[in-house]
């Protein structure tokens, strides 16, 4: 049944296609897309940024085990205070949400929503002892970052410590140690071997190379770079901040009892500064970069993007926190609707124009 | 969040520049140039701006975590269930992990059960399990017991290629244990599955059925060692026995069904065809057909490399083995109410027939007319992107295959002779088939 290529040929041109330049497939046309980009982008922003995840989520098990064992005002802000920490590497994780973490189940050990108040609820009244198995048996929408946020911080950011049984302490600090070893396990994934699989990022820093099935040319992948920081570009004006304020629905809000949502979402932009610059925030690039690539063909771009990136930024800092009252104050609408735009404006470049420039 | 939300394509853009073809359209006018983990996972690029955004809310639908009742946000979890969302378990629309109990990893896998006699819940379908239905629930809300626990293992058996370089393949075994302790009828059948992929299915929806008739062979008339027939299930809201098309064994007829049986068996959420005895349902009839909106306006992944003498070199060995009488380049869709999919030439590899698949793939367990040895041939469109999609994803039906060539080694039945024709050629032949089958 194989059609013939003549006829094949005839199709796509008769198709409504773009033929536009070369790409590696046929080897007509060497991009100049360095694969030290691909190599500089793991091991400088993918494999820095879970390990950070996890330290941050060790820290914040110390600070509730701390809490847990004599509970003081104190201990909870030093709670509340390691969460907002941790919560900024898994937001600059989410430019890139390929590889392990979602064949482990990582993401959603780490990250569900909605929190499963129910259960949480009748977990905490039952008399079952919070062992490391049993919290293991629960499901993810009872633990990871929001239950811990729900439990740490309360409705509306109006946890006292004196409002925490030792039954949340107890479940909260069996939480935080199951955080702290679902990160600890993500980032092994990506750095190191684990059950005779080699580190994920041999898998991408490798792309290109004889064998590599996941990654056959490094054109796959720097489109997977692209295509990650396209997509949660999209997500943060189309989904986090869109689908609570078109439905004017607080209970759609990222972060809500920690009014950390604007922050979730500047942390999302922070991402993809990070996988364009190749660096961490603070950091001096180590090699070549994707914006040294885009510079190198088109510098008046490069410029464009970074300012468009910091416009987006800048943009959601003029949203009043918490977000999610903010989506239902019509003098916020404006700040909202303009930080949408600046994010949307940004994906569009790098849609439209980076995208093109490593087909 | 945890929350799938991929609207950005890459443009059809194909390069030119003197290569001899460009890549066959896989999806006909849905089809995207997209070879990264997000490819299953796009929208298709020929949607109308209003289907664009009904897309976008059959997104949200699919990534939608389910938690128990009451609840401000998604309620209708379980009690029993085997996972929360249609996300969990297909993993950015792709093949799953073959893993299956506790721990971040959960249960992608699911066991189908029933009894080889007794009264069927419905024509042509099984005979339910006392105590667990025809579905193992292994997960629970809080207060509710799993009906059963499942261990999987796995078991190793070692073959040489033609030339004599050894392989390994490994069988899964699992073993279920009843919460309440009771053992299990003697004669109790089992079928484990891993979900296969998302995209494309509203295509292969499309594809009249008469177009699918005119495949069959079940009597092997032609002689080509090749039978084919098409499953016949019951359609729920016909109340009539109809073609079966989708699943592993294509127990389902269309994709409202499908989607409203995984709502209903893996999630334990109600909906208008599946309510609850009173007629109440957790999920609203515009949230599952929004569900369905999202699989049926899914992108293909467009074939790579075409251009690379090593994959057209394994495609003519693809051919020679006989690979496509089975798993068919081409076929056309007819009508659908969705006008994006109709009169597409695509290019699924499959004739979403069932097929004797030897005893080695058996899982024993009738499912509609198919036998214990019948599976629907899978779709290899998009095959190559399954471990960039989902490192470390299974092939087959229960994730046995590591790889490409275990899966194509473990064919058997009427794919028997081609299977011995790919394990008897060199080393540099399987190469090339393989990477063909990495290009699609």
């Amino acid at each position: 049944m194989s059609l013939p290529r003549c006829s094949l040929h005839l199709l796509v041109l008769t198709g409504a296609l773009a033929l536009t330049a070369c790409g590696s497939d046929g080897g007509a046309e060497q991009s100049r897309f360095q694969p030290e980009i691909i190599t500089h982008f793991a091991d400088d922003v993918v494999v820095p940024t879970y390990q950070q995840l996890a330290t941050r989520l060790a820290t914040l098990d110390s600070a509730v085990a701390a809490l847990s064992a004599g509970p003081t005002s104190a201990q909870l802000t030093a709670a509340q205070e390691a969460w907002i920490a941790a919560r900024a590497p898994w937001e600059q994780s989410e430019g890139f949400l390929f590889g392990p973490v979602d064949s482990f189940g990582y993401d959603p050990a780490l990250d569900s929503w909605p929190v499963n108040r129910t259960d949480l609820d009748a977990v905490l009244a039952s008399n079952d002892a919070f062992t490391p198995e049993y919290v293991r048996n629960l499901q993810e929408t009872q633990k990871g970052f929001h239950t811990v946020e729900y439990l740490l911080f309360g409705e509306g950011r109006t946890k006292k410590v004196e409002d925490l049984t030792q039954r949340q302490l107890d479940y909260l600090k069996a939480l935080a140690t199951e955080l702290k070893s679902v990160s600890a396990a993500l980032a092994s994934e990506w750095s190191q071997s684990v059950e005779g699989r080699p580190p994920y990022r041999d898998v991408l820093a490798s792309a290109g190379q004889a064998g590599n099935t996941a990654y056959p040319s490094v054109q796959a992948a720097a489109q997977e770079m692209v295509g990650g920081i396209i997509n949660i570009l999209d997500e943060v004006a189309n989904g986090k901040i869109a689908d609570p304020y078109d439905a004017k629905d607080p209970q759609l809000v990222e972060s809500q009892f920690a009014y950390n949502s604007l922050k979730d979402f500047t942390d999302n932009l922070r991402s993809v500064e990070n996988v364009y610059l190749g660096r961490l925030p603070g950091a001096t690039p180590k090699g070549p970069s994707l914006a040294d690539f885009v510079k190198g063909e088109r510098p008046e771009l490069d410029t464009r993007i970074r300012q468009e990136l910091t416009a987006a930024i800048d943009a959601l800092g003029r949203i009043p926190e918490p977000f999610r009252d903010a989506i239902t104050d019509p003098a916020a609408a404006g700040e909202i609707e303009a930080a949408q735009a600046a994010i949307r404006k940004a994906q569009n470049t790098f849609e439209s124009d980076v995208k093109p420039l490593i087909q | 969040m945890r929350r799938t939300l991929t609207l950005c394509s890459w443009m059809a853009l194909a390069s030119a520049c003197g290569e001899p073809a460009p890549p066959p359209r896989a999806g006909g006018d849905t089809t995207i140039e997209d070879r990264t983990s997000l490819a299953f996972a796009q929208p298709a690029p020929n949607l109308s701006a209003e289907h664009f955004e009904r897309h976008r809310e059959g997104d949200a639908a699919f990534g939608a975590v389910f938690v128990p009742g009451p609840a401000p946000v998604n309620p209708g979890l379980g009690p029993l269930f085997n996972n929360n969302s249609c996300n969990a378990c297909h993993l950015r629309n792709g093949r799953g992990m073959p893993v299956m109990g506790p721990g971040p990893q959960r249960t992608q896998l699911l066991v189908r059960v029933s009894l080889p006699e007794g009264e069927r819940s419905h024509p042509n379908g099984p005979v339910p399990v006392p105590g667990l239905g025809a579905q193992v629930a292994d997960q629970a809300t809080h207060g509710f017991t799993p009906e059963a626990s499942v261990t999987l293992s796995w078991v190793e058996e070692e073959g040489a290629y033609g030339d004599g370089t050894p392989y390994r393949l490994r069988r899964p075994g699992i073993h279920i244990a009843r919460s309440d302790g009771a053992p299990l009828p003697p004669e109790l059948l089992t079928s484990l599955r891993l979900p296969p992929p998302v995209f494309g299915l509203g295509l292969l929806e499309a594809v009249d059925v008469s177009t699918l008739r005119a495949l069959e062979d079940a009597d092997d008339l032609n002689g080509d060692g090749i039978s084919g027939r098409l499953n016949e299930v019951w359609d729920v809201q016909a109340g009539a026995l109809a073609p079966g098309r989708f699943g592993l064994k294509a127990n389902s007829p269309n994709l409202l069904q499908q989607s409203a049986e995984a709502y209903f068996n893996d999630m334990g959420v109600t909906s208008p065809l599946f309510p609850e005895p009173d007629g109440a349902h957790d999920l609203p009839r515009e949230t599952l057909e929004a569900a369905v909106f999202y699989a049926q306006s899914l992108a293909v992944p467009a074939r790579t490399a075409l251009g690379d003498a090593e994959v057209q070199h394994g495609e003519e060995l693809f051919l020679a083995a006989g690979c496509g009488h089975c798993h068919r380049e081409l076929l056309e869709t007819g009508e659908h109410p969705l006008p994006e999919l109709a009169h597409q030439r695509i290019h699924p590899y499959t004739d979403m027939l069932l097929h004797d698949m030897g005893a080695g793939l058996a899982d024993g367990r009738p499912d509609g007319v198919a036998d214990g040895q019948e599976w629907r041939t899978a779709p290899l469109w998009g095959l190559g992107l399954t471990q960039t999609v989902l490192p470390y994803a299974g092939y087959l039906h229960d994730g046995r295959a590591r790889t490409l060539e275990e899966a194509i080694l473990w064919h058997g039945g009427e794919a028997e002779r081609s299977r011995e024709h790919f394990r008897t050629l060199s080393a540099t032949e399987r190469a090339a088939l393989v990477k063909f089958l990495g290009s699609l």
